[in-house]
Parts: C-alpha cells; sequence; structure tokens
C-alpha cells in the first residue's frame, strides 16, 4: 500500500526543494517543474478519490511518532468533508501554475511559495493531529505574505503586513482552544478522531474554546465584523495569491468550523448555535450588499465571497443546531458542496477579473463597456462564472444553497431570509455584467486581445467543473454524504 | 568525593579549557587559543552526553546533576563555540585576542555553575563569575561606546549583585542552611522568604535581562562588539534563568512567587517588543527582542512544581532560542548594525535571506520551526496551572512581536540599492549550523523531552 496522502501532501514541497536545489534555473524550467510537480500531485489526489472515504471515522488513515512524550504524532488521513477539498486544491492549484507560467519577475521565488502553499493547503485538510493542522494552518499565511508583499500590487507593502498581523492575530487563539483540548483530553494526546469521537471539553471550558476556535474561523473565513482584512489583501494581491486566498483559504476557516467547532465542542456549539447562525445570516446579506456597491471588479469578487462563506456558516449553525439527523445532514451536505463550489467559482472569477486587469491596468467597471464584442471568450466566461455566482440552477452554487436553505427552513425557519442574499447577488452580478461586458464597444478596448492558450487552459477546467458539480452533483455529495450521513455530534 | 569529581568533568573540562586559551594568549598564540577553546568546550560537551538522565547532586546537595544543569551544559557549550566563532570575526588580530576566548570560557563556566545551583552561594558564585567576566568582555574594544556601555553594565551588575546577596542572608537567617532544599522552611516567615525571593529576582533578572532590570542591555549589546552581544543575549541570559527555575523549584507555592513570575513576563513581554518597534538599530531591536523572549521563559518557570510540562518546555526554549538568537545575531555580523543595511539583503544573497527569514519567523513562533514547539510547549505549562491569562497575554505579545521582525524582514526584499560585499566566513558558518538546528529542534522536539 502506496502512502497515497503522505505521497500528495508532500509532492509539492519536494518539488519546492528540487527548484531551489537547481543552480540558476531558467523561468521555462521552474515553471515546468511546478506543473509538473501540480500534475503529479492531483494524480495523487484522484487516486485518493478513487481509494474513497468509508462512511464510519476517517479513511486512508497514515500515522508516525513525532513527539511521543507529549501525544503529538503525524496523523494524516481524509473523510468525505476533507476529501472534496483536497481535490479542489490540487486542481485549484494546478490551475495556477498553468495561468502563472507567463510570470517573468522571479519566477523562482514565485513558484517555490506557490508550492509550499499547496503543500500546506492539502496538509491543513488531511491533518489529523492538532499540533500538525495548526502548524499547515499557520505557515499558509507565511507563503502568503510573501506573495502578497513580493508580487502584489502598489500598496502590496502595507495589505501584507495587514494581512499577517490579522490573520496570525486570528489564528492565535486557536492554539489555545488546542492547548485546551489537549489539556483536557484523558489521555494527554493531540489526536484529533479522539477530540472528536470524545470530545474533551464541556460546560464553560467548551464555551471558552468554541469562542477562542470561532474568533479563528471567523477571521479566517471571514465572518462580518472581521471581515475587513479580506478587499484589502484580495485588491492587493496578485492574481493567483487571490484566486487561492479565495478559493482555497478562505475554506481553512469553514473547513475548521465543522473539524474543530461543530465535531470537538458539539455540545457549546449547540448552545451558541442562534448566535453563529446570526453572524452567519449577517455576514450573507452585508457581504451581498457591499457587493453590490463596489465599482471595483476586484472588490466585488470579494464581496460575493463573504456573502458565499456566510451561507456555510449558516448552514453549519443549522445541522448544529437541529436535533433531527436529516436536516443536520442535507445541512451540513449544502455546507461542504458549498465550500468546494465556491472555490472553483470564485476562482474563475479572480482568474477572468485579473485577467482584464493585465490588459486594461485597470478594474473599474465604468471604465469599460462592449467587452463581450472585443474579448468574447472572456465575456462568455465570465457571464458563466457570474451566472453560477448567483446560484442559477444547473451550476455549482445551486445543489449546495439550495440544500443549506432546505435544511434551515426544516430547523429555524426565520433564518430563510438569507436567500435575500441571492436576489442581491443577482443584481450585483447582472449590473457589473451590464458595465463591463454589455452595450457599445469603447475605441479605446479595440485592440485587447481575447483569451490566450495558457488562460484558457486555467480557466476551462473550472468552469467544466462549475457546470459538472451543477447538473451532477451526486459525483461529490455522494463523498460528502458518507461522512455527513452518519457524523454523530 | 571521587564520584562527586566524576560527575563535574565537564565543568572541569570548561575551567581547564579557559585556563588553556589563557595559556596560549600568554605565548601570544591567539589562533591556539581559539582553537583550544572551540575543542575544548566541545570535549565538555560530549563529556556531558553520558550523563543524560542522571538525576542527582553533588557536593552535599549543593550542586545539583539533573536534567537543567546537563541540559544547560549542551545548549551552551556549543552555543559558546558558536559565539566564539562570531568573535574571531569581530576582534580577530586585535592585541589580547585571546583574552576574549578564555574569557568566554569563564563566563560560560559561571553560567553553568548558575544552571546547577542547589545552594546560594553558587548562586553568588555564578553571578560573580559571570558578570566579572562579562563586564571585561564588553569593554574589550576599548572605544567610547564600549566604554560606555561597560561603565553601565558594571554599575548595575554591581548594585544587583550587592542587593542579592544582601537578600539571601534573609533566606539564611530564616532557614539556617545556604541549601536551596531548605527553602520550604520559610514557610514560617513569609517576611524572610519575600526578601529573599525580591533578592534572587533583582539579581538574576539583571543576568537575564528581565524588566524592569533590564536597562543596561540595549545599551550594552550595541557598545560591545556584535560577537559580544550575541553570547550576552543567549549563555548569561539562559544560565540565570536556569539558576531561576532551580530557586523556585524548592520555594513554597503559598509564598506568591508564581504571582510574582507572571507579572515579570507581562512586563518584560510587553515592553520588550513594545520598544523594540521602535528601533531604527538592528542590535538594539535585537536586544528588545531577547528581553521580551525573557518573558516567554518564565511562562515556563511559573509552572514549575505544578506541572509536568514546565522543566521540558523551559529547555526546548532554550536550545530553541540558543539556536534562533545567535543564527540572527550571525546574520547581523555578516550584514550590518543598522535597517538599511539590511537592504536588499534577501535579494543579494538568498541563503542568507532566507536563514535570517526563518530566524525572525521562528523568533515569533511560526510553526513548524524550534522556536513555535518551544512557545507552544511554554504555553501548554501555563495553561495546565491555571494561567490561561498569561498564556493570553504572551499570544497578544507574539503578534507584537511579528511586527517588531517583520521590519527587518521587509527592507531585506526591496530591490537592491548597493552590492553587499561577499560575507566573512565565521558568520557564515554560524549562520548555517543555527539554520539547520533551528529547523531540526523543532521537529526533533522528542529528543529533548525523552527524559521524561
Amino acid at each position: 500500500m502506496l502512502p497515497l496522502v503522505s505521497i500528495t501532501l508532500f509532492l509539492p514541497l519536494v518539488g519546492a526543494v528540487l527548484i531551489l536545489c537547481l543552480p540558476r534555473p531558467t523561468a521555462r524550467t521552474v515553471h515546468g517543474i511546478g506543473i509538473g510537480t501540480a500534475v503529479l500531485t492531483l494524480a495523487g489526489a484522484l487516486a485518493m478519490w478513487l481509494e474513497g472515504v468509508s462512511s464510519a471515522g476517517f479513511s486512508q488513515v497514515e500515522e508516525l511518532e513525532w513527539i511521543p512524550a507529549i501525544g503529538a504524532a503525524y496523523r494524516v488521513g481524509v473523510d468525505g468533508i476533507s476529501l472534496p477539498l483536497v481535490l479542489l486544491s490540487a486542481v485549484m492549484f494546478l490551475v495556477a501554475f498553468i495561468f502563472t507560467s507567463s510570470l517573468r519577475e522571479r519566477p523562482r521565488a514565485y513558484v517555490v511559495l506557490v508550492l509550499l502553499l499547496e503543500t500546506t493547503a492539502i496538509g491543513t485538510f488531511t491533518a489529523l493531529d492538532g499540533i500538525l493542522f495548526y502548524v499547515f494552518f499557520e505557515v499558509s499565511l507565511v507563503s502568503m505574505y510573501f506573495m502578497i508583499a513580493g508580487w502584489g500590487h502598489e500598496e502590496r507593502q502595507r495589505a501584507a503586513l495587514m494581512f499577517f498581523l490579522y490573520t496570525l492575530l486570528g489564528s492565535l487563539p486557536l492554539l489555545l482552544a488546542i492547548l485546551g483540548l489537549y489539556l483536557g483530553s484523558p489521555e494527554l494526546s493531540f489526536d484529533m478522531r479522539a477530540w472528536i469521537a470524545n470530545p474533551p471539553l464541556e460546560g464553560a471550558a467548551a464555551m471558552w474554546a468554541l469562542i477562542a476556535m470561532l474568533i479563528t474561523f471567523a477571521v479566517k473565513i471571514p465572518a462580518v465584523p472581521l471581515h475587513t482584512w479580506l478587499p484589502a489583501a484580495h485588491v492587493q494581491a496578485p492574481t493567483v495569491g487571490s484566486v487561492i486566498l479565495a478559493g482555497i483559504m478562505l475554506k481553512f476557516g469553514t473547513y475548521g468550523l465543522v473539524r474543530f467547532a461543530l465535531q470537538m465542542t458539539p455540545g457549546a456549539f449547540r448552545e451558541a448555535g442562534i448566535v453563529v447562525l446570526i453572524f452567519g445570516v449577517v455576514s450573507a446579506l452585508y457581504g451581498a450588499f457591499a457587493a453590490l456597491a463596489q465599482t471595483d471588479l476586484k472588490r466585488l469578487v470579494a464581496y460575493t465571497s463573504i456573502n458565499h462563506m456566510g451561507y456555510v456558516i449558516v448552514g453549519v449553525s443549522v445541522a448544529a443546531l437541529t436535533l433531527d439527523p436529516s436536516v443536520r445532514t442535507v445541512a451540513l451536505d449544502g455546507a461542504v458542496l458549498q465550500m468546494f463550489s465556491h472555490g472553483l467559482v470564485t476562482g474563475a472569477l479572480f482568474f477572468l477579473v485579473g485577467m482584464i486587469q493585465e490588459r486594461a491596468h485597470s478594474r473599474e467597471m465604468g471604465e469599460f463597456g462592449g467587452l463581450l464584442k472585443t474579448v468574447p471568450l472572456i465575456g462568455w466566461s465570465f457571464i458563466l462564472a457570474a451566472f453560477a455566482s448567483l446560484g442559477l440552477p444547473g451550476l455549482a452554487h445551486f445543489p449546495a444553497e439550495f440544500q443549506i436553505f432546505l435544511g434551515t427552513l426544516g430547523s429555524v425557519p426565520a433564518a430563510v431570509v438569507v436567500v435575500l442574499g441571492i436576489a442581491i447577488i443577482a443584481g450585483t452580478f447582472l449590473k457589473a455584467i451590464r458595465e463591463t461586458f454589455l452595450g457599445e464597444p469603447r475605441q479605446r478596448w479595440h485592440a485587447m486581445p481575447d483569451l490566450s492558450k495558457r488562460e484558457l487552459l486555467a480557466v476551462a477546467p473550472l468552469l467544466v467543473l462549475t457546470v459538472a458539480t451543477g447538473v451532477a452533483p451526486s459525483w461529490v455529495l455522494d463523498v460528502i454524504h458518507r461522512t455527513t450521513s452518519s457524523l454523530v455530534l | 568525593m571521587g564520584r562527586d569529581l566524576a560527575l563535574l568533568t565537564p565543568e572541569i573540562a570548561v575551567l581547564l579549557t579557559a585556563v588553556g586559551a589563557l595559556i596560549a594568549e600568554m605565548l601570544r598564540r591567539p589562533r591556539i587559543s581559539l582553537a583550544l577553546a572551540a575543542a575544548g568546550l566541545l570535549v565538555a560537551t560530549s563529556l556531558t552526553v553520558p550523563l543524560l538522565g542522571t538525576d542527582t547532586t553533588v557536593f552535599g546537595g549543593s550542586f545539583r546533576i539533573d536534567a537543567l544543569s546537563i541540559w544547560a551544559k549542551l545548549i551552551l557549550l556549543p552555543a559558546t563555540v558558536l559565539s566564539l566563532l562570531l568573535a574571531r570575526n569581530d576582534i580577530g588580530g586585535t592585541v589580547r585576542e585571546g583574552t576574549v576566548y578564555s574569557l568566554i570560557c569563564l563566563a560560560t563556566f559561571g553560567a553553568l555553575v548558575l544552571a546547577g545551583a542547589g545552594d546560594v552561594m553558587f548562586l553568588v558564585l555564578g553571578m560573580l563569575l559571570t558578570s566579572l567576566a562579562t563586564f571585561a568582555l564588553v569593554a574589550y574594544p576599548d572605544d567610547d561606546p564600549a566604554t560606555e556601555a561597560a561603565m553601565k553594565f558594571f554599575v548595575f551588575g554591581s548594585v544587583a549583585g550587592a542587593v542579592m546577596i544582601f537578600g539571601l542572608s534573609y533566606w539564611f537567617g530564616a532557614t539556617g542552611s545556604t541549601l536551596l532544599t531548605d527553602l520550604a522552611r520559610t514557610d514560617a516567615m513569609p517576611l524572610a522568604a519575600i526578601l529573599g525571593l525580591v533578592a534572587v529576582v533583582v539579581g538574576l533578572g539583571y543576568k537575564a535581562s528581565l524588566v524592569p532590570f533590564h536597562f543596561w542591555a540595549p545599551d550594552a549589546y550595541e557598545g560591545a562588539p556584535l560577537s559580544i552581544a550575541a553570547y550576552l543575549s543567549v549563555v548569561p541570559k539562559v544560565g540565570s534563568l536556569f539558576a531561576l527555575t532551580q530557586v523556585v523549584r524548592d520555594l513554597p507555592v503559598d509564598s506568591g512567587w508564581p504571582a510574582v513570575m507572571a507579572g515579570l513576563a507581562v512586563l518584560s513581554m510587553t515592553y520588550g517588543y513594545l520598544a523594540a518597534l521602535v528601533q531604527d538599530n538592528v542590535i538594539r531591536l535585537l536586544a528588545y527582542s531577547s528581553i521580551a523572549q525573557s518573558g516567554y521563559f518564565l511562562l515556563g518557570i511559573v509552572a514549575v512544581g505544578s506541572s509536568e510540562l514546565a522543566l521540558p518546555s523551559i529547555i526546548l526554549f532554550a536550545a530553541a532560542y540558543a539556536a534562533m538568537n545567535l543564527g540572527a545575531f550571525a546574520v547581523a555580523s555578516a550584514t550590518g548594525r543598522t535597517l538599511e543595511e539590511f537592504s536588499g539583503l534577501g535579494r543579494a544573497r538568498v541563503l542568507t535571506g532566507i536563514a535570517m527569514v526563518i530566524f525572525l519567523l521562528s523568533l515569533v513562533g511560526i510553526p513548524p520551526l524550534s522556536g513555535f514547539v518551544g512557545k507552544f510547549l511554554l504555553f501548554a505549562a501555563a495553561i495546565d496551572v491555571q494561567f490561561t491569562w498569561l498564556a493570553v497575554v504572551a499570544i497578544i505579545n507574539s503578534v507584537l512581536s511579528l511586527a517588531v521582525y517583520l521590519r527587518i524582514v521587509m527592507p531585506m526584499y526591496r530591490p537592491a540599492e548597493t552590492t553587499t560585499v561577499a560575507p566573512a566566513t565565521w558568520p557564515g558558518v554560524v549562520v548555517m549550523i543555527t539554520f539547520a538546528a533551528t529547523l531540526i529542534i523543532g521537529l526533533a522536539a522528542q529528543f529533548f523531552l525523552a527524559g521524561r
């Protein structure tokens, strides 16, 4: 038996070390190694997908002693909640490498950072040890900091510093919660499986741990009012940075919300569920309204992320609140699928906005108009992705949001006001499409080139998967469902 | 007696090394002096290895051969060797080069005496040994800044030393014994216990540059040769923090010492980082950072005696701290003393740049670097004894520290303005060794905890 999870997890790191060891490699070699590693990683993730998950607990678990004196070990494995996110990461990073292959400004450092980020992303989703999880969770910040600081736009130093400080301040409470869980566990172990099987804390201690975790994950997700770092970071980050930040790293927060908050302090979460639910509803609505007010395309997409992640919070808190297992399953199915769909759709949107910015050096919708005639491929791709983002049936977000709302109706019907968000997001995107792509083409954009082959290769897989997930969600949903349907809280 | 001496072979080796280095200097053979010092300390290190796992005392309980004193040798002796290599770069070719090597060995001997102290007389002895040797080391360059630095250091040191000796007399008066293990008897006389504790905190706090006894540190670090600053920030500091650990192990908890330590920890961490935030001189910045890092040690000391995690966390963090702090000083030694001189470093010298980033992130406590594992265990120890609020304060300070250390990182990746000269050999070697140690100590944490 090959240790598939570990191979998939460390392949990008091996690629990064390889690039660092080469004396003065050309940009071509560097990008070649980057893409090659990402292809192999995707192959690993697909092999994990074929291996599948069992209905109870974690599958494909790999364990190695690390610090037995304090009960920490290298433990990785997947279940139906993490496996789709691993696959999503592998896909997103591959298209990111394809997109970035034209970069000529210090490509070596850039590719190394993205590869490091890929290992941390897969590591965060597969870690089954508290310390290991925290290690991956934090190292991702370092790579993202250097990506924004080194290759971002005008105000990048400030944005990068703010991003790093904000999210470090956000993630340290999780460290306290992990320590609390550790000191509360009977055999003093960092094994997350044990924490899930027998939640070690109860009463006030569990509530404090939950609050600490909620702070961490709310910053990461991000939930209103802890979201202020997100638009700033996105606007300054390079395109690939934005794609990974929104497509993968926001899921660290929602994944943690399920894995840690919901599974390790279920009792406290049930008590505080209504508060979390309110935060989710507020986030979703606030994100939608804020998106509506934007004229900068990148900020607009960034705010729609807050809206979509708000739905995930709603789904998870509904699952915590309800006593009916079938409602819980529906809500969780929706929440996890929403993470997967959001990665694909928002990734595509950030790519397309990035392409427009590279061509026009502007992201203001008011400056465009009629782009559909000059760059039809970019235009139609954007329209498809935007329709997916506003929840059109047949595209990726629909089955996810539908199930979240269904679950909400089944337990806290009042919270269904969150559906309003869909209407507002629809308005937002229709406005963006009208101002940017419809109308008479402007003279100054006549020479704008359409999608190059490289850009097509980056966007097309995401759009294909968006449609595939929308039309036949069962290929992902079956995997998710296997775990969520047997979840005991 | 024979058994006692056999257990003390590493200390004896260090002392002989200091004498040997001095003799070589008298014969005007500074290189031999350096080689002798380095080799002697490494021999002493290897003599310590077989002692691992021993837990006993010598000389009637007045000196301890336990985890603390053994790990002090395993951490501080290699750290001293690295400081010697840095010193060669700083003061190589000056008139009395060899005396520096000899004095460094003597100061290390003092730090080891502190780390194993089981008796107040050993505390005093260790304190005097390190102080006298380091005063001379700081003053060595014989220029105005160094003389001023040494003067401040000396005045502070003498007062702190006098207060400590005076206060310790209360402990002796209360217990009728100089052994630390008899401190439990101070239960009956709380006032004497407190006066003694205050005195020890003043004396050791000064050595460890804890706030509010830290005032000498930034000036002394800035005026002294860089290698001596690096040395001061690691060896005497860790030695005195270990001594503090030895003392509080035997103090009754109800004398309130954990609260005192927690207060000092908060002051040191917060003040250290706030002051570091406004420094433009890298050495002063690192000096304030090392003040703050002392505060983190106290998180573990708070838990001594009540949590099993306390001693391992202190030891592991000491090893991590020695590696990352020496590394950061070594990079400074190869680069310069002001933030401007760091401009473009990361682009001009890629590996040194990566190493510096790793050292600084490890000082922040970013995983999986050694600084993270150390701080993680320190936090766990503090939480384990119900000092959760202290861990929260430490965590907030970690965020502050990120802002501090990023002030060095940010200019490093600006487009290079000047072509930097090729780095000297020895700092380069030290950077590589400490770089490897910073990466490995975290992953190999089990090695430090195995004795539990």
